[in-house]
């Protein structure tokens, strides 16, 4: 499997999210709220060695991509897209169903090649019969502005890892390993805050080579069942079956930098993504993580 | 119920349904034996991958399959018929909020289910929510005093354009749909948790923003006979806010709280060493109280109401958090900010 950046810039921080404080995501978005404030982000991060980039295809993200892919002094970046945008769909199933949603997202506005095709052949009502091709096709929706970009992993995001993880629903997760290397010659990547739980249905599953993206941190925040599995778990994987990827090093801030990554070194983990703003805290970052 | 598994049937597989059905499939405990939803797309979907028998309609179900629980995720109005149902194959039943559509309706099914003796749960997972069990605690230990005044406010951005087909249940009040059964029902379950429940509702305004046939908006004040005072703000439309968010401050005789899903901030007129905190301001992180769970598939909380209903039908003994009268008293409510608004019409 192909080695994926140890060190990655996340995209949390752009778009309000933060798990620790509503008024700190508040600011945050007031600040993002003017693009060429994340592009500068970027630049930042950059000038500190970064090269890897999680983005999220929220609809912010389409501006993003364009701007890296129109300009060729970005050409070397290396891109780890997560779809979908739960938020997208959370809303839109809230208000008309499930059903609806899928056709809403697939086939409105739409000129995703697959999708033009499905139309023409009847729509949903054919793809009920073909949930596969049905997935296979929202996946292509959502990396459709990603295209061009150097994409190394393309990550699912846990609401949906998760969620499909509880259903212990095999068929999804091969699926979607297929289709991801295949249409993307990209390495497969789950996020989950249940890493212990998905590692086993892994193993059963014999689904390998791929990339896990999960909260990992020092106090055990959004870490199910426990620290104590995670570290169990993660001390005996082989790096060249599942590398992890660690995020919430920081447990949205209640860890203090230089103990997280105390801790976050001594793990047998293979990349660590972390969200920051100031160029400081970016090269401060940088300096502490030694995977 | 030990030694042997506790079959369950799923009844509603939207959203929320979706999400039940994730979190307790993987409870050992547990096989869910089958499912009723007239959405055929997704019951297909799901018995292709599971060994699960489906339905379109859930009286096939309880003819058809033999069972010692239920999960009741459905638009509400269909709540009340399926709870009665349930009770006479003697099912114990999760249902979620709000409960029912009516007051009468709820205090009916409660004693029914009292009387029977089954495990009945209403899905306010608030009362799940590590932050507010914490600040239920902490009142219940008097930290902050007598409560003297509060204000509970939720905001989402559920419904977040005109509603020009007035499609689906959550568009009508006839179905359950609307702020006050849908969101409002959270602030004022929190408040009943946290506080007490009302003993009077007064200055009640409701009001549609995007929605033609229900309400997105509401704000109410509590009254209580020992003086305290609070509001509930809740407003569906917002579409300022990602995800939505739950906001609860309590002002009480020797210090205040402000809560969301995500922290806590305590004031205090004076230290209270022994619990750890400082006169003045005291923050505890989510980070500080969180629990993990045997997973985790939108929030802890939602499998510790999940595997708290079934160690109540394992162990009888136990006290179930979050009750048909819980949801009785939330109705109470209800009824009372709708008479309310109707009095404070101009």
């Amino acid at each position: 499997m192909e080695k994926i950046d140890k060190i990655i810039l996340g995209d949390n921080q752009f778009f309000g999210i933060n798990h620790m404080s509503q008024q700190k995501a508040q600011q945050q978005a007031e600040k993002f709220y003017d693009i060429n404030n994340i592009f500068k982000v970027y630049d930042n991060a950059i000038n500190s060695g970064i090269n890897g980039f999680m983005l999220n295809s929220n609809d912010r993200a389409k501006d993003i991509c364009d701007h890296f892919k129109n300009n060729h002094n970005y050409d070397n970046l290396n891109w780890y897209p997560s779809i979908p945008y739960p938020h997208k769909y959370s809303n839109l199933i809230a208000e008309k169903g499930i059903l609806p949603t899928i056709n809403s997202v697939l086939f409105k506005n739409n000129t995703a090649s697959g999708v033009i095709k499905m139309l023409t052949k009847g729509g949903s009502a054919l793809l009920q019969n073909d949930p596969i091709k049905m997935m296979n096709l929202l996946i292509d929706v959502e990396m459709k502005m990603f295209k061009g970009l150097n994409v190394k992993v393309v990550f699912l995001q846990n609401i949906i890892t998760d969620l499909m993880l509880g259903y212990g629903v095999k068929e999804v997760f091969v699926e979607y390993c297929n289709h991801i290397r295949k249409n993307y010659n990209a390495t497969p990547g789950f996020i989950s805050v249940n890493l212990p739980l998905l590692i086993k249905r892994f193993k059963e599953w014999e689904i390998e080579e791929v990339v896990i993206c999960t909260s990992y941190n020092k106090i055990g925040y959004f870490m199910s069942p426990g620290r104590k599995e995670y570290e169990d778990i993660v001390q005996n994987i082989n790096p060249k079956k599942y590398q992890i990827m660690a995020m919430s090093t920081l447990a949205s801030g209640a860890i203090d930098a230089s103990e997280a990554y105390d801790y976050i070194n001594k793990q047998n983990i293979q990349s660590v993504v972390f969200g920051a703003s100031s160029k400081k805290n970016i090269e401060h970052t940088v300096s502490l993580i030694d995977i | 119920m030990k030694n042997q598994k506790i079959r369950i049937g799923v009844i509603g597989i939207g959203r929320m349904g979706i999400t039940h059905h994730s979190i307790i499939n993987s409870n050992d405990k547990v096989i869910i034996t089958s499912i009723a939803d007239p959405s055929t797309f997704v019951t297909s979907l799901l018995k292709r991958y599971l060994n699960i028998l489906t339905f379109k309609n859930y009286d096939d179900l309880f003819n058809s399959v033999q069972l010692d629980a239920l999960i009741v995720a459905t638009p509400p109005h269909l709540h009340y018929d399926i709870l009665k149902k349930a009770a006479e194959k003697n099912l114990h039943v999760f249902v979620e909020k709000p409960f029912t559509i009516s007051y009468d309706e709820s205090l009916e099914l409660s004693n029914l289910f009292q009387s029977k003796k089954l495990i009945n749960q209403v899905g306010y997972v608030n009362r799940f929510n590590d932050i507010f069990k914490e600040v239920k605690l902490l009142i219940k230990d008097n930290l902050i005093g007598d409560i003297l005044q509060f204000k509970s406010e939720m905001f989402s951005n559920t419904i977040s354009q005109n509603d020009k087909s007035s499609a689906g249940w959550r568009a009508t009040s006839k179905s359950g749909g609307g702020a006050v059964y849908e969101l409002a029902s959270h602030a004022i379950d929190l408040v009943n948790f946290i506080i007490g429940k009302p003993d009077k509702v007064v200055g009640t305004t409701i009001n549609s923003i995007y929605s033609k046939n229900v309400e997105d908006s509401v704000c109410s004040t509590f009254l209580y006979k020992n003086g305290c005072f609070g509001t509930i703000n809740i407003n569906w439309c917002e579409y300022s806010y990602r995800k939505p968010a739950n906001k609860f401050e309590i002002f009480g005789s020797k210090g205040k709280i402000l809560a969301d899903q995500h922290g806590l901030k305590i004031f205090l007129k004076e230290s209270v060493p022994d619990k750890g905190f400082k006169e003045g301001w005291n923050i505890r992180y989510i980070t500080d109280v969180f629990t993990n769970a045997s997973i985790d598939v939108r929030g802890t909380e939602y499998t510790h109401q999940l595997n708290h209903f079934i160690d109540c039908i394992e162990d009888m003994s136990i006290n179930n958090k979050s009750t048909f009268r819980d949801g009785v008293d939330t109705h109470d409510v209800i009824k009372n900010i709708f008479i309310n608004n109707e009095q404070n019409k101009l």
